[in-house]
């Protein structure tokens, strides 16, 4: 037997069909997990961070305390500073430098390096003139203030 | 492939040169992207290269944390290459992308052992950075 | 003592050989030929030229010489070819050897190495209007997933005395990528199409990587159980990979195991393909077979690019769709040069990696779907 009948009689167009849909669901639902890896690693790596904004969150209620959330910066420093503050009052001050890149690095911030690197530069860390650093509240304090004016 | 003598004019440790001496640490220099992260010096290698920076960001850090940062052109980093105790103090690491010029020690001693009226130009300067930064090396801040 | 000359000289390969012997000698002489003076797979064609010569020395039966002689030297060899004990063990060394990033950055992409696999059952549906039976037909079209070891594995099981032709035609094309898909890979797009620039893909990070090999695992093989063997080992080696602890595991599978494995296959291989099988019309199909699986994987995998930027804000180059066919990595790098034919500073080789790895895996599921259907 030969041609079209050949492949009916061997169910060939159902097994190519059915072959292939599998294959396909098999790389798409992968494709999906993938794509989620990634987003899931990042929520573990931050859960203590998010840990620290719902703890602060709920400690709003009892009494006001300005949050780094909202310092004149562009995005992404802004996000590090806040993410940064936090590592650093588990720290504590004065603290290394090279301790405060290693811990963001594990805490799932990217970029570590240029990161902190954007804060020395914003002045939000500053050395201690003994070979360790600080956070640098009268600036934030500053940030805060001209950003209240701005709007 | 040497560097372009208009770059290491504009340095600091090298602004007292002359044409002809800036011609002959050009021809010893190369430039070298950095990318971030990436760690240039490590504290206890030998140590065989010196390094100005360009552009970019860099931290170097000690034994028990301690640390400085440079972020200006003509910073330099490495200077164990050319005195004591000729291996790296500590480890020098890029906090942003950017380029270093970087010059063998050896070469550079070389140069400056040869020529008297330089090694006294650049020493100097050697020597004040050396002095602001041991502080932090030896931790007596 | 005359008698006994006369007996010996009537065992000697030149009083038994036939014209089968001689022709398949000869291909031996060219598949090595090929491997070595022009570079074709030589990892694989010099072995299984070498194997053919093995294989095709005239002996007398029940001497225990024969390839299909229990207890030869050969027969051993083959056991492994037989029992699919080779192919896992070369999936295991290939993803000791693979980086799954550029996958891993753009999931996405995945779908061209599904879209290639069409290839597979098209030539399945050829197969069995040419009048092969059904089994026969799985083994010619799994040629289209271009992946040698997926090949014999699933020959071996569904059709062992195709496993020579099939071997041999399978490493043959994938050494012809370079010839076999540019032309359809023009033909399919158009210039605007073949400049366009695919964007950096994400950074991926370490633990995504140690992650994936077992997310990947098991979320195959519990919809497709057939690719088990040859999915376990491929994820199993990127794991001692991305491990970075066991390294020396990792290095020994994709060296000294691989290598290893390498040659007894092809040798076995080699070997199994006798004239009876290799000089008939039989094997002339199943070569025209496999270059119009080739043709018809890297048309799918380009179509299924276009109609996916369809969709696409970020538009991704069509031309990566042929890399779908899974012969890593001489597809990626053919979309590489011909995207570079009309753009010099178009660099899509790490972007082409990613169907080209998902073509593998692609690959091995067909593999054990058609194993499902057809095995046993």
């Amino acid at each position: 037997m030969y041609g079209l009948d050949a492949i009916s009689a061997h169910n060939g167009w159902q097994l190519a069909a059915l072959g292939i849909s599998i294959v396909f669901t098999c790389l798409i639902l992968l494709s999906l997990a993938i794509s989620q890896i990634h987003k899931a690693l990042d929520f573990w790596d931050r859960r203590y961070i998010y840990y620290q904004r719902i703890k602060k969150l709920v400690q709003r209620k009892h009494r006001s305390e300005a949050t780094v959330s909202d310092p004149v910066l562009p995005k992404n420093v802004k996000e590090s500073a806040c993410q940064c503050k936090l590592l650093i009052e588990r720290i504590g001050e004065p603290f290394p430098l090279p301790r405060l890149i290693d811990f963001s690095k594990k805490c799932g911030l990217l970029n570590s390096h240029s990161s902190v690197n954007d804060l020395l530069q914003a002045k939000l860390i500053i050395p201690d003139g003994k070979g360790y650093f600080l956070w640098n509240h009268e600036v934030e304090k500053n940030i805060k203030v001209s950003m209240k004016m701005n709007s | 492939m040497p560097v372009d003598i208009n770059i290491i004019d504009s340095l600091n440790l090298f602004e007292d040169l002359s044409h002809a001496e800036l011609e002959e640490i050009a021809f010893l220099m190369s430039r070298i992207r950095v990318t971030e992260g990436e760690a240039i010096t490590r504290r206890g290698a030998p140590a065989h290269t010196i390094f100005i920076l360009l552009s970019g960001n860099f931290m170097v850090f000690f034994k028990e944390g301690r640390s400085y940062t440079l972020h200006n052109k003509g910073d330099i980093i490495g200077l164990s290459t050319v005195v004591i105790p000729f291996y790296y103090t500590g480890t020098a690491v890029a906090l942003s992308d950017g380029v270093v010029l970087s010059m063998p020690g050896q070469e550079l001693l070389r140069l400056i052992e040869s020529n008297p009226v330089m090694s006294d130009k650049i020493m100097k300067k050697i020597n004040q950075i050396v002095s602001a930064r041991l502080p932090f090396v030896t931790g007596r801040c | 003592m005359v008698n006994l000359l006369i007996e010996f000289l009537s065992n000697t390969g030149f009083a038994l050989a036939g014209y089968q012997n001689i022709v398949m000698i000869l291909v031996g002489i060219v598949l090595i030929y090929l491997g070595i003076a022009k570079g074709y797979e030589p990892l694989l064609l010099i072995p299984i030229g070498f194997g053919i010569l093995m294989g095709n020395i005239p002996v007398i039966r029940d001497f225990g010489l024969g390839i299909y002689e229990k207890g030869s030297f050969l027969n051993y060899m083959y056991y492994g070819v037989m029992h699919d004990i080779y192919p896992p063990l070369i999936f295991l060394g290939v993803g000791a050897l693979t980086d799954f990033s550029a996958l891993l950055a753009r999931p996405s992409l995945m779908l061209l190495g599904a879209a290639a696999q069409v290839g597979i059952f098209a030539t399945f549906l050829g197969a069995l209007a040419l009048g092969f039976a059904p089994n026969e037909a799985a083994s010619i079209g799994i040629i289209g997933g271009a992946d040698g070891p997926t090949a014999i594995f699933l020959t071996a099981v569904l059709a062992p005395r195709l496993i020579g032709p099939v071997a041999i035609a399978a490493y043959s094309y994938m050494a012809l990528v370079p010839v076999i898909q540019p032309p359809i890979m023009r033909l399919l797009t158009s210039r605007k199409e073949r400049l366009i620039k695919m964007e950096e893909p994400r950074e991926v990070s370490k633990k995504e990587k140690l992650i994936f090999p077992i997310v990947g695992f098991l979320l195959c093989c519990f919809i497709a159980p057939g690719a088990l063997p040859l999915l376990g080992m491929l994820f199993f080696g990127n794991l001692l990979k991305e491990s970075v602890v066991a390294e020396r595991l990792a290095r020994a599978a994709r060296s000294s195991i691989i290598d290893t494995v390498t040659i007894l296959l092809g040798v076995a291989v080699g070997a199994s393909t006798q004239g009876d099988i290799f000089l008939t019309s039989k094997s002339i199909g199943i070569f025209i077979l496999g270059a119009s699986a080739f043709a018809v994987a890297t048309a799918a995998g380009v179509i299924f690019a276009k109609f996916m930027n369809l969709f696409l804000r970020q538009k991704i180059n069509p031309l990566i769709g042929a890399a779908g066919v899974s012969a890593v990595p001489n597809s990626a790098r053919v979309v590489q040069i011909v995207g570079q034919a009309e753009d010099p500073t178009n660099f899509l080789l790490m972007h082409a990696m990613a169907p080209n790895i998902s073509g593998v895996i692609g690959s091995a599921i067909a593999a054990g779907i058609l194993w499902s259907f057809l095995g046993g």
